[in-house]
């Protein structure tokens, strides 16, 4: 029985640019048929289907936008949907459900000065929130943003950084864990950048997305630098399936990742046992 | 409250009526001391007085596989498939009702999942007074042993022949009047189904819990951290996923598809899946935030022992002690988890 509504039928999208970031990560820029914007909020996530392979959710790369029906994520080949989305070819299709989940409060930030902490394909999603600032440049206080990758070969967004990096109005960090003859910046784990840089914790929010490993580091240093819990903000990676608070896969003790999360205050998790 | 009496003749009757707009499952024993619900014919033996089903109910509202799109892999369309075919659950037992009165909830929060939904809507619950109480069962412990709605009839046997039958909504009366009128019910066979209610009662004290079941969620909550004694009770799990299978509150799945042999059309749907399974946490990359065998043993402690309490105000477990019937290590067993838990912090709680 075919039936007028369900939340697990996706709306079709069309792949219009592809660029590759490095050897595995991919942006996929698509435009959503209906002509219509996603409507995502910094943060949120979509759930992306490649028909007869499967469906995965991914975090939105690019800012929220009223005015145009594009939007961009940015992927890892590592497994089934996302070597199908590496083999597509611009003007191919995909199937999309969402935004899903919780958002940055960007309302919350206005004003405030702004650290990014970004480890790895973390960069990602914090690249929506970043984007989103940059656009509403004066809104918000200073903007300082750090980058980790394990090393020079996974950087992901190289132009846009190098881009951005001339910026007056943007202070960029960036690291990696192993270098190579190639790297002449920093060399070390995300962490080493804390003492380079200089932020009054009275007006300093924090937005830090990377591997699981890297949240307990970051947060430790954040509290070092006396930024206060309830201001530090964190999105966890989980495999949500459904994207409904059904199907029980992204569970952290008794929350769901996928309407509880992705983002988070500190606060909210602080106290549970599997979160970080 | 409105009752009748029905005669087991007149039964097999009703049954007829009813197979003809919908299918009827009963309770029958499928093995020496096994029973699960099958559909009913007339040569089918009903087991008025089974103690448990070995699976649980879900699998009726949720079955263990349902598709739930169809797509075009040219067109790229895709269409909602919501199945609902339309039954009746006959001879359920009020653990197995109060698990489906929970899934309800959980199924309707936050956004209502339209394929449960339409399953629950053309399913008939005919409840049952219990007679035996399973050997694993503690029901009585947890509030489980008695329900006030999510049946549309609820019958005790009072007599060799005959039933005291108490109507739980509208569609149920009508059901039970559709071949003409019965017996309004008694003051004395209302009596009759009471003492039946106590008899069963009786003999489920003894398994139970040693303590006020709401006190479950602070007494797991305060054992989270000791991971010596969750690592204790979980060292022989084999992780198979067996108690998930049989619980019948445990509705976690996963989604999954195949495509025809042209590569044109193809499915989605869920599949029951398991947070005991060793995947079941996993993440792109392979990183897994329940690794660990104890670490998913505790989780199903935790969620039904608190999780689902924080979300509904009641013991995510009904005590239909499946779990320690399927457990293939025999170490599923909540009541002697939580009694244990009580023991050893009584006194902080």
């Amino acid at each position: 029985m075919k039936s007028k509504f369900s939340p697990y039928v996706p709306r079709p999208a069309t792949l219009v640019a592809k660029k590759e970031l490095n050897e595995f990560v991919t942006l996929f820029e698509f435009a959503q048929d209906s002509g219509k914007p996603l409507a995502h909020r910094p943060g949120q996530f979509i759930q992306v289907s490649v028909y007869g392979v499967g469906e995965a959710p991914f975090s939105v790369s690019s800012p929220p936008r009223t005015d145009h029906h594009h939007f961009e994520i940015a992927v890892r080949k590592i497994g089934s949907v996302t070597n199908a989305l590496h083999a597509l070819e611009v003007g191919n299709k995909i199937g999309i459900r969402g935004p899903y989940g919780s958002y940055f409060p960007m309302q919350k930030f206005v004003g405030q000065d702004f650290l990014f902490v970004a480890g790895g394909l973390g960069y990602i999603p914090i690249r929506s929130v970043l984007h989103y600032m940059l656009r509403h440049r004066d809104e918000f206080g200073r903007i300082i943003l750090l980058v980790g990758t394990r090393n020079p070969g996974e950087r992901i967004f190289t132009d846009q950084l190098a881009e951005i990096s001339k910026r007056n109005d943007l202070e960029v960090f960036e690291t990696v864990d192993v270098a190579d003859d190639t790297w002449k910046g920093n060399v070390g784990v995300i962490t080493t950048l804390f003492p380079k840089i200089s932020i009054n914790p009275e007006t300093t929010s924090v937005a830090t997305i990377g591997p699981p490993i890297m949240y307990r580091f970051v947060i430790q240093e954040c509290s070092k630098l006396g930024i206060p819990q309830d201001r530090i903000y964190v999105s966890l990676e989980r495999h949500m399936k459904c994207g409904l608070g059904k199907c029980g896969h992204c569970q952290i003790n008794g929350i769901n990742c996928c309407l509880d999360g992705p983002v988070f205050c500190y606060t909210e998790i602080a106290g549970l046992g599997e979160a970080l | 409250m409105i009752a009748y009496t029905i005669y087991l003749p007149q039964v097999k009757g009703l049954l007829k009526k009813w197979s003809m707009d919908l299918q009827v499952f009963v309770p029958t024993m499928v093995d020496d001391g096994f029973y699960e619900f099958k559909s009913w014919s007339d040569d089918i033996e009903i087991s008025w007085d089974y103690d448990l089903c070995y699976t649980s109910l879900k699998k009726f509202v949720l079955p263990a596989q349902e598709d739930l799109i169809s797509f075009d892999m040219k067109k790229y369309s895709a269409g909602a498939v919501i199945e609902a075919p339309k039954q009746l659950l006959f001879g359920v037992h009020p653990y197995d009702i109060k698990a489906m009165n929970q899934l309800d909830q959980l199924m309707d929060t936050d956004s209502v999942d339209v394929n449960y939904r339409a399953r629950r809507d053309n399913t008939v619950v005919f409840g049952l007074e219990r007679v035996h109480v399973a050997d694993t069962a503690f029901w009585s412990g947890v509030e489980a042993d008695r329900v006030d709605h999510g049946y549309d009839l609820y019958w005790t046997r009072i007599s060799p022949g005959a039933f005291f039958v108490q109507v739980g909504s509208a569609r149920g009366e009508e059901m039970l009047t559709m071949d003409g009128p019965v017996e309004k019910a008694s003051v004395a066979q209302k009596e009759a189904a009471r003492r039946s209610h106590l008899k069963v009662m009786a003999k489920a004290q003894k398994n139970t819990l040693n303590f006020d079941w709401s006190k479950t969620p602070d007494l797991v909550n305060k054992f989270f951290n000791n991971r010596t004694f969750w690592r204790e009770k979980a060292k022989t799990c084999l992780s198979c996923g067996s108690c998930n299978l049989v619980c019948p509150t445990c509705y976690c799945f996963d989604i999954k598809e195949e495509a025809d042999d042209l590569l044109q059309n193809g499915r989605r749907y869920r599949q029951w899946d398991g947070c005991m399974l060793s995947g079941f946490a996993e993440i792109a990359g392979g990183h897994n935030f329940r690794s660990s065998p104890w670490e998913r043993y505790r989780h199903r402690y935790m969620r039904k022992g608190k999780y689902i309490f924080d979300k509904l105000g009641e013991l995510g477990c009904v005590g239909c002690g499946r779990c320690v019937r399927a457990c293939t290590a025999r170490i599923a067993n909540p009541r002697k988890i939580y009694n244990e838990i009580w023991e050893a912090i009584k006194n902080e709680v």
